[in-house]
């Protein structure tokens, strides 16, 4: 694992600098912003926009929006490079929604297809949802937290957080009906949370 | 919809960081958030939740051609002058201006006149935000970096609301606020090392009371290098 959970917020420490500089216009540091940043972006722009083409143009607007946004970042809220993930998952979403109706990651196998499993469906070579879900809990507290939730919520998380699936797709995946899956979803969210919070209280 | 609800606050930024808030309830939800404190602090607090979650994907080197392509879309326009960073080098030894900073600074250096002149730096105007406020300064600074004066070229034309903010960028690191500036007078800013790793100076343009971070957030009005 090239990215590794515990560098975030030793990584977000460095880029609070380079973006502040990025806010007064220095063009050295938005590149050097980029070249910190932009495998990690793209990475997580490939998991829901999977056309590479697509991906890097995604790629160009996440940046074209830190350029001329970075002045609107707000230091005292979230770290840079949530910051910069926030804005990179909404752009990847955005780009799913512009090509059309039809859920690009969801279209696939007829509905008998036995196999038809999010797990199966990947590339053999990069981690499923789930695998990852798990390896970014090695986080210590998100690990405990991610891993008392359900399977059901794991699998409905994993699937709307790194592949931008809506609620509906969700559900149209899973086989489940839409407002199941919406609970599940809440309740993930929710005992998440609660979880985090414990964890922060108890340290 | 009432959003300063908190658990239905809280349930939307929930959404909105995971990505399940779609189509008019997030544009609705993304119109109201600059606005609503209550509602940027649950989108914060969310993402710090979660996107670590991100930490795990794969990163992936983008092709050699997105950076060039990026550069062109952003800089094309400015490229023809080599945008304010670059230009910064061509704006030494601007001589005209010496005898009016000079003045500025005799009101500052009284105790101990300064034998070695003083350095003098041009704020030129930003041309990568053109229409915003065509701002110009110059600066006179004491050769021990104690004291600083801040003198418009001309009018600065300032709405109301808004303010000047000069700092100080260093070579390396985070800019350095040296406070608020006037837009029709002098202002001076004294300081023990002004100089000390300060690559060049700039102008912002701010809210009343000056950037609420503590870091430079509106445009960048004027910007002027240190000769080394």
């Amino acid at each position: 694992m090239a990215n590794d959970p515990e560098d975030w917020t030793r990584r977000n420490r460095e880029l609070v600098e380079l973006l502040s500089r990025v806010a007064l216009g220095d063009r050295g540091a938005f590149g050097a912003l980029y070249r910190r940043t932009s495998a990690h972006l793209l990475g997580v722009v490939l998991r829901i926009q999977r056309d590479r083409a697509v991906a890097e143009e995604v790629l160009q607007e996440v940046y074209v929006n830190v350029w001329r946004a970075a002045g609107g970042y707000e230091a005292g809220l979230g770290q840079p490079l949530t910051w910069l993930t926030s804005v990179a998952r909404h752009r990847a979403i955005d780009s799913l929604r512009r090509r059309q109706g039809e859920p690009v990651t969801v279209a696939g196998p007829a509905a008998d297809d036995e196999d038809d499993d999010v797990l199966t469906r990947l590339p053999s070579t990069a981690a499923g949802p789930l695998e990852l879900l798990a390896q970014a809990a090695e986080a210590r507290a998100l690990a405990d937290c991610v891993r008392a939730l359900s399977g059901e919520q794991q699998q409905s998380l994993a699937l709307a957080f790194y592949q931008g699936l809506s609620h509906a797709e969700v559900a149209q995946h899973l086989r489940q009906p839409l407002g199941t899956v919406k609970s599940w979803l809440r309740r993930a969210l929710l005992a998440l949370r609660d979880c985090l919070e414990r964890a922060a209280s108890t340290r | 919809m009432d959003y300063a609800r908190p658990p239905l606050a809280d349930r939307l930024a929930a959404e909105y960081v995971l990505g399940t808030l779609r189509g008019p309830a997030r544009r609705r939800f993304e119109t109201l958030l600059p606005a609503h404190v209550a509602l940027r602090a649950a989108v914060a607090a969310w993402q710090g939740r979660l996107l670590p979650l991100a930490a795990a994907v794969d990163l992936v080197e983008p092709s050699e051609a997105v950076w060039p392509a990026l550069e062109r879309r952003l800089f094309a326009a400015a490229e023809a002058s080599g945008g304010w960073w670059r230009r910064l080098a061509l704006w030494r030894g601007v001589a005209a201006l010496a005898t009016a900073a000079a003045l500025g600074l005799g009101v500052v250096a009284t105790q101990a006149p300064p034998v070695a002149p003083p350095i003098v730096i041009v704020l030129e105007a930003n041309p990568d935000v053109p229409g915003v406020v065509a701002a110009r300064f110059v600066a006179s600074v004491t050769p021990d970096g104690r004291a600083l004066v801040l003198r418009p070229i001309g009018a600065v034309p300032l709405a109301a609301g808004r303010a000047l903010e000069l700092w100080s960028v260093p070579g390396q690191g985070a800019p350095r606020s040296l406070g608020l500036v006037s837009a029709q007078g002098a202002t001076t800013v004294l300081r023990t090392r002004l100089l000390d790793g300060t690559a060049a100076f700039a102008v912002s343009l701010e809210p009343a009371g000056g950037s609420p971070t503590g870091a430079p957030t509106g445009p960048v009005l004027s910007v002027g290098k240190l000769q080394s």
